[in-house]
């Protein structure tokens, strides 16, 4: 498969945008073959560059692995886009681009020269594309905003995500910014059909807020109409003990999910070797084993903490009893079936080997393979020279500061 | 703005797949103007019941999943299980730009639905299939849900755990909706595809692929040897400027600062405070790591006096990051939901409001959403369309192919 093949080959992409959802948008069109140009400021870069050291609720590592993620197949120009010799290479860039992604709060785009209606003059054919905390109008619009506060804490996540009298559910960094990164995918990808069917480029953008909504739409519709969202019953309090979660002896949650236990429940007494239980009066049918829920899952709980999750399995596999296990992603770096899916993919950079493939597949082409990402302004000079620079030019703005 | 002007006017869909990822991502293409077909079996989208199936779903008298994942839809019944259907599905097929379905690789051979079967009928058409755990593989044929797939199989729910507590809760629908958006840019890829090349496509996601994209840091990071440290419970924090705090009220408030040097003195004025921010425990990051703990008691204590409101008025004054954990049930009325366009007002009598996609463009609006079809009811409609007789559409309902 040549490159020329890949859908998006031939677009030319400016991310001037920092973190992660937005550049990791940038990330997905690079993977099936857009040109990527980096803008970030010279020196430190996008701080997202700096991460994995200064984030708590970062894996330790000493190799920047997020960066394999959110700058893979990139190339870096260091440019100050506060200083004013910037900006005449700014629109030289922006005139040959097709994608402008950026993430900057309104005002700051303002005071930037940077909102649609700067740039649009310069190229109007340009797909525009903004990222922003809780949108583009409204009391927040100017609030920065971060994975876990716009995408979960706003949209009513994490609230729902807990168990009854328990704090709020947790999520995972960069968890909610990966997914509107899909989202600010398919609004580029929709500004494109736009533009080849008008010849006309558009402001198109996402909020982390709108897509943390829309993931928890199920829930929210329902509440817009008058219900009440739903409690979940911690593990060691189930409303029902057939269909809960037991810690093993190995520190693994299996999933006991017997619905049907109207027809298992003799099976299952048996299976987990408390036969007696069969012919215990206090749970003879379904009603009862539900309104004891907490006698019989103090019956059962220590009975599954005795054994490992890999002893369970064996017990359980031949019964029909349904059950699965909560995976851990240690694990499933090396499953099998993640190896089949193509879910991760081999890099060339050494660093890093494997990264997580992008979840979009497509019949006609693969995604690029990536190596190492892109020290900052490593590819100052060769982008400016492609723009017709020469080398007193970009001596100057080497000196100015402007570059680097 | 006219229904024409919409960047998908024209694009003809045909939705034959269950449940809420993939009729999401038709819902997605509908919004923007797709002209999207809904076909069933004679029993229906399980989807239709899933609020009265699974104990999970707030209950109301509106069937709020149906609408939101169905809105803007016109529906076929077809028994695909006989032949005459068979033609009828190739009729539309022939038409159609986009086929989207969720069938297991297994039963889409039974069915003659894969993409080999379907490429010669129409080869100009983008084949879009959803599965749990992607095409091939030992689990390729098992059905794979939202909890399963996506949360449990990949890894999220171990990981979104406080120390030594059960794993994390997921939200219903949450990864089905998140993946919806990948299955629509998947689709719109092939689309530019086809422009260029005139070839139709096959193109897919899974729920495995997309839970694991969306924790791709810790995936990453494990991919490496690198692992997320178990989260301490809120009492004791890794960080007490990267926390959640209950207020008097009992709210919970998220404080979320990156560029602590920047902005303790901020939070400190914010938080009446202003005696901790040369207080040497706390004066420069490390030491605020070193005091973690003596930190966040302060916090807690200090944020637990006063009601949400009032900290949400000293905090934005001085342009400290936070957030709160609102309750689902504040979304609906948030004026900033409104004005972001998530929360948009319908024309589905039962049901004035639901969520909008979260894609915005500057050029078009998307549709106003229209109450989702009943079984089959648009049946004779579409049959017609495709070029069948009054007299043709008598027999299929007679054998009992289509409803």
């Amino acid at each position: 498969m040549t490159e020329d093949a890949l859908p998006l080959s031939g677009l030319q992409v400016l991310d001037v945008s920092t973190f992660i959802a937005a550049p990791a948008a940038a990330v997905a069109l690079a993977d099936f073959g857009a040109d990527v140009i980096k803008i970030e400021a010279p020196g430190e870069g996008d701080p997202h560059r700096h991460n994995y050291k200064r984030s708590a609720t970062y894996p330790r590592s000493d190799r920047n692995f997020p960066l394999q993620l959110d700058g893979r197949l990139k190339r870096s120009l260091a440019l100050d886009l506060k200083s004013g010799s910037a900006r005449p290479v700014l629109e030289r860039l922006i005139r040959r681009a097709d994608v402008m992604i950026v993430n900057f709060p309104p005002p700051a785009r303002e005071r930037l020269k940077l909102r649609w209606q700067d740039i649009e003059p310069v190229n109007p054919r340009l797909v525009y594309c903004s990222l922003t905390g809780y949108g583009e109008t409204g009391p927040d619009r100017d609030r920065p905003g971060f994975d876990v506060t716009a995408y979960f804490g706003r949209s009513g996540i994490l609230d729902a995500a807990r168990y009854e009298g328990g704090p709020p559910g947790l999520s995972l960094p960069a968890q909610g910014d990966r997914a509107t990164a899909m989202t600010l995918v398919a609004a580029i990808l929709l500004g494109l059909r736009h533009r080849d069917r008008t010849g006309k480029g558009g402001w198109v953008g996402t909020s982390l807020y709108a897509n943390g909504a829309w993931a928890n739409g199920t829930t929210l519709a329902g509440v817009a109409v008058g219900a009440k969202p739903v409690t979940r019953w911690p593990p060691d309090r189930p409303r029902n003990a057939l269909t809960n979660l037991y810690r093993t002896r190995d520190e693994r949650w299996l999933q006991l999910l017997m619905v049907r236990d109207d027809r298992l429940w003799d099976r299952f007494c048996e299976a987990i070797g408390r036969h007696e239980l069969a012919n215990d009066p206090r749970f003879t049918d379904r009603e009862e084993r539900k309104q004891r829920a907490l006698e019989l899952h103090a019956e059962i709980a220590p009975v599954f903490a005795a054994r490992t999750y890999a002893e369970w399995e064996k017990v359980l596999a031949t019964t029909g009893i349904p059950f699965g296990v909560i995976e851990r992603v240690v694990d499933v770096v090396d499953d099998e079936q993640a190896r089949h899916a193509g879910i991760f993919a081999e890099t060339t950079n050494p660093e890093v080997p494997r990264t997580v493939n992008n979840p979009i597949r497509l019949g006609f082409a693969k995604p690029r393979v990536s190596g190492r990402p892109a020290a900052v302004g490593e590819n100052s000079e060769e982008i400016l020279r492609e723009l017709g620079y020469g080398e007193t030019e970009i001596m100057t703005l080497r000196k100015s500061g402007a570059l680097g | 703005m006219t229904e024409s002007a919409l960047p998908l006017a024209g694009l003809r869909v045909l939705d034959i797949s269950s449940f809420i990822a993939a009729p999401a991502a038709a819902v997605v293409l509908g919004d923007w103007g797709a002209d999207v077909i809904k076909i069933e079996g004679p029993e229906g989208d399980p989807n239709r019941r899933i609020m009265h199936d699974s104990s999970n779903y707030p209950k109301s008298p509106v069937n709020y999943p149906w609408q939101m994942d169905s809105r803007n839809k016109r529906a076929i019944v077809l028994d695909l299980k006989r032949s005459e259907a068979r033609a009828v599905l190739d009729k539309l097929i022939a038409r159609a730009d986009v086929l989207i379905c969720n069938f297991p690789p297994l039963v889409r051979e039974k069915l003659k639905l894969a993409y080999e079967d379907i490429k010669p009928v129409n080869p100009r058409l983008i084949y879009a299939s959803l599965t749990g755990y992607g095409e091939q593989g030992p689990d390729r044929d098992r059905p794979g849900f939202d909890a399963t797939a996506y949360f449990a199989r990949s890894g999220l729910l171990d990981a979104q755990r406080y120390e030594n507590g059960p794993p994390g809760v997921p939200v219903p629908a949450q990864g089905d909706r998140a993946t919806a958006m990948s299955l629509v840019s998947a689709i719109l890829m092939a689309l530019i595809h086809r422009m260029k090349t005139g070839q139709g496509s096959w193109v897919g996601t899974s729920l495995l692929g997309n839970g694991l994209w969306s924790c791709g840091v810790v995936a990453q990071a494990a991919l490496i040897g690198a692992f997320l440290p178990p989260r301490p419970p809120p009492e004791r924090p890794r960080s007490a400027l990267g926390n959640i705090y209950r207020t008097a009220d009992d709210r919970w408030l998220q404080i979320t600062i990156v560029r602590t040097d920047k902005l303790w003195a901020p939070l400190c004025r914010a938080l009446g405070r202003a005696d901790l921010i040369d207080d040497p425990r706390f004066s420069v990051e490390a030491e605020r790591r070193t005091h973690s703990a003596e930190l966040a008691g302060l916090l807690r204590q200090t944020i637990a006096k006063e009601p949400y409101e009032h900290w949400r008025q000293a905090l934005a004054a001085e342009d400290v990051t936070f957030g709160v954990i609102s309750r689902p049930q504040d979304v609906p009325d948030d004026r900033q939901a409104v004005e972001c366009g998530a929360v948009v007002e319908t024309e589905i009598p039962d049901m004035p409001r639901t969520l909008a996609d979260p894609i915005r463009l500057g050029f078009a609006r998307q549709r106003i959403a229209h109450p989702a079809p009943s079984l089959g009811q648009h049946s004779d409609e579409i049959l017609r369309e495709a070029g069948l007789s009054a007299a043709d559409v008598a027999a299929l309902r007679a054998s009992g192919a289509v409803q």
